[in-house]
């Protein structure tokens, strides 16, 4: 059997792009949660809810780098395409990264009377950075459009991802805490999933309006058959998860990881639901994944190291999890 | 407003605050692993308060590196789209590298190395710190192959405007790779070793006398005095390199108009490049020859050479020297100050106050030379390849001046808080001396001082 590797790499490269969005947008989903649920926390509380997210974040973020670079280094005509367009959204991310990645540090090393400005700014970073990521998201949707519906649109589902952020949130401190903390963080995942909730029906329902192409991908038979299967389980999640948040935190505390692992699994769904949607182009109707790829035998090269190295990465990953496993306590340096 | 000048002032902004943090990374993380593996022969808890002392200043600044070179990963595709366009094939695989080679392995065990002391055994700890300072340096390998290909490009070939590698080899290891690649390690040893011996000085002269300050003190004065000489060496075989490769970038740099033999050295000037002369300049005759070719005859290359095809002369031409300037100050302080603590065990009042503000010299001197060999590329973004005003994009310069002014602003306010709490750190070190409790390794409890009756903490 002989492969086409002009056709395959390009192919190889949009799957490892795809997947180090997806675990970007799970890991630092939950802390970008945490962030935003800084807002409604105590100051004993937050201290907790950071010692949960301390020893991770910063390999969370990697994710992204490695997204973009991925972007950049594999479809280098499509990065300069998007993030052109996207010029302000793209910078507003950054401020609010480069403000909650900065507070994480600066909190803990001020003098304890400035403490509090920082904490301030983590939210605020947060905030805007979750809102800066649906808005991307939602312009891209609509393959780059940037008029007065495309801003209603993006703003939309920024909203209803900052909501989805926050219930990952939630659902990490309801694993990482006890006591009134994770009782406190159990309302939360509530309030987070209606709102998430009403923000995904709302983009449903408006994304066929704004986009016919989606629309014409979604609704012609027997795709339709076919694709059923994802909106009616993320939709089967959904509900069992808002009813299980009725029923924690069990006695032993059992199942505390559960509400993490099924937002994870609806993000997976709708990831899929929208790599579907863009098939196969990557700037939509604009640039396919071939027309943006670079030179077959730089992608080789490239797919060589991530081939060895993705693996180990992924396994040390494991390991610094599982070091800080269990409840977080107070994060100290020594 | 034009795109291109605020484009390049946006870039030059970020790149340069955001070397500032990787300037200190990548030798912090071998100077905390030298005073773990000192804690590990010695079971003197000194070297591991000097440890978490500095270990703060690694995660903030670690931090500060992470959060601008995202920045400035973004930075390529917002506001230089065509130079992935033209030579991506390059650039992406070096940057990819970087990021699965470094990035990740820094990010995962910093964690471990930073929160993770009581919870992985101790050897596990000093491992994770090997790791994290291999990766920091793992990812300069990456970041001056790249941005050495850019000044001397190897290895490549051009297709309809696109280059394509040929030789990864020669692509890695292009001819001014080693010379940038030792120049900037020993640049970021510098850099700790001052801000080290900067922020002691600091505490010694708020009447900290205890073992850990000294520990640090010492390390710093005498990593700085052994690196300097080797830097100066280091930086004229750099130079040599240049001359043989980016002759127009020697020119600008010691503003010599004219091609021939017996060029005097330019100590001090005003390049005026309308008139294609230097205004009250201040010389030593052959200096330039005898410095470059080593004989008073030496040619050295001159500007008129390359009329419309070299870069700025003032800002080359005084870069290089404010960075000269400060290194031959840092060889000045750092010689004495081993002197008195090798000789005397003490130091004077006088060369601590003159080590606190030297405690940033190692910054000023790392930027003054990235100016210099940056600016000293112009107009080129890739040398022979990509002018830079053919990589720019298609952004509004309306839009590049909103975000350059918030970036600047950003910088500056984070840049006070940042220097804000090493001083903070200093000066609450000074005043707990060796008195706080430190907690237990996992499997080797550090000895606990006992706190003395009467005393507060």
């Amino acid at each position: 059997m002989s492969f086409d590797w002009p056709i395959l790499l390009p192919l190889i490269f949009a799957g490892l792009m795809g997947l180090a969005i997806l675990i970007y947008v799970i890991l630092d989903g939950f802390d970008l949660g945490i962030g935003i649920l800084f807002a409604a926390a105590e100051d004993t509380e937050q201290d907790t809810m950071i010692a949960a997210i301390g020893p991770f974040w910063d390999a969370n973020e990697t994710w992204l780098v490695l997204a973009v670079g991925l972007l950049l280094v594999a479809f280098p005509l499509a990065h300069g395409t998007i993030l052109t367009a996207l010029y302000i959204p793209v910078f507003v991310l950054l401020v609010g990264l480069i403000l909650r990645g900065v507070a994480f540090d600066f909190r803990a090393k001020v003098p304890a009377g400035r403490k509090h400005r920082w904490n301030r700014i983590f939210f605020l970073g947060s905030v805007i950075a979750s809102l800066a990521q649906g808005y991307m998201l939602g312009v891209y949707v609509l393959g780059l459009d940037v008029g007065p519906g495309g801003i209603a649109f993006g703003a939309l589902v920024a909203l209803c991802l900052a909501a989805a952020y926050a219930a990952m949130g939630a659902a990490w401190v309801i694993y990482k805490t006890e006591g009134d903390l994770q009782r406190k963080a159990v309302l939360w995942l509530r309030t987070a999933l209606v709102l998430t909730a009403l923000g995904m029906v709302a983009v449903s329902l408006a994304t066929p309006f704004a986009s016919a192409r989606i629309f014409d991908k979604w609704f012609v038979w027997p795709a339709m058959l076919y694709l059923s299967p994802l909106p009616i389980l993320s939709a089967v999640l959904f509900l069992w998860l808002w009813r299980q948040t009725f029923h924690l935190p069990k006695p032993g505390d059992r199942h505390a990881l559960l509400p993490f692992l099924t937002l994870a699994a609806i993000f997976t769904l709708g990831f899929a639901g929208l790599a579907w949607s863009f098939y196969p182009f990557v700037v939509p109707d604009r640039l396919t994944i071939w027309q943006a790829a670079s030179a077959p035998e730089s992608l080789a090269v490239i797919l060589v190291g991530t081939v060895v190295v993705l693996p180990i990465i992924i396994f040390y990953s494991f390991f610094a999890y599982r070091v800080f496993a269990g409840k977080a306590t107070d994060l100290t340096y020594d | 407003m034009d795109p291109l000048i605020l484009s390049r002032i946006q870039f030059g902004a970020n790149i340069s605050f955001h070397i500032l943090f990787p300037a200190i990374t990548i030798a912090l993380g071998w100077v905390l692993l030298f005073f773990k593996l000192r804690y590990n022969a010695t079971n003197d808890s000194a070297w591991m308060r000097a440890y978490f002392t500095w270990v703060k200043v690694f995660a903030l600044s670690f931090a500060m590196g992470v959060v601008s070179g995202v920045t400035m990963s973004f930075q390529f595709g917002t506001n230089w789209p065509g130079y992935m366009e033209t030579v991506g094939n390059i650039a992406g695989p070096l940057l990819a590298y970087e990021i699965l080679t470094a990035f990740f392995l820094e990010a995962a065990f910093l964690g471990i190395m930073l929160f993770g002391f009581r919870r992985v055994s101790n050897r596990v700890h000093t491992l994770a710190t090997v790791l994290v300072a291999g990766g920091t340096t793992l990812s300069a390998f990456w970041i001056i192959a790249l941005n050495s290909w850019m000044q001397t490009p190897a290895g490549f070939e051009m297709r309809d405007g696109v280059a394509h590698a040929t030789d990864w080899w020669a692509v890695v290891f292009n001819p001014s790779m080693p010379y940038r690649l030792v120049h900037m390690l020993l640049a970021s040893g510098l850099t700790v070793s001052f801000l080290i011996a900067g922020l002691s000085a600091l505490r010694y002269l708020y009447g900290d006398r205890s073992e850990s300050m000294w520990k640090a003190l010492r390390t710093g004065v005498f990593t700085a005095a052994i690196l300097i000489p080797i830097q100066i060496f280091a930086g004229d075989q750099h130079g040599l390199n240049t001359l043989e490769h980016q002759p127009q970038k020697i020119a600008a740099m010691e503003a010599n108009w004219n091609t021939g033999p017996n060029v005097p050295l330019v100590l001090f000037a005003f390049p005026d490049e309308a008139a294609r002369e230097n205004r009250f300049e201040l010389t030593i005759p052959d200096g330039a020859s005898l410095i470059l070719r080593h004989s008073a005859g030496g040619i050295v290359p001159g500007l008129n050479d390359y009329a419309g095809n070299h870069p700025p002369v003032f800002p080359v031409f005084w870069g290089f020297r404010i960075m000269v300037g400060t290194g031959l100050l840092m060889l000045a302080v750092s010689w004495s100050a081993a002197f008195f603590l090798k000789r005397r065990h003490s130091l004077p009042k006088p060369l601590a106050l003159v080590m606190v503000p030297m405690a940033l010299s190692g910054w000023l001197a790392t930027l003054a030379g990235w100016y210099t060999t940056e600016i000293g590329r112009q107009p080129w973004l890739v040398t022979g390849v990509l002018r830079t005003a053919d990589a720019v994009g298609p952004v509004a310069g309306s839009h590049v001046a909103l975000s350059l002014a918030v970036y600047l602003i950003l910088y500056a306010l984070l840049l006070i808080a940042y220097l804000g709490v090493l001083v903070h750190l200093a000066l609450k070190a000074a005043k707990d001396g060796d008195t706080s409790p430190l907690p237990g390794v996992m499997n080797r409890p550090l000895s606990q001082p006992v706190a003395q009756p009467g005393e507060t903490s």
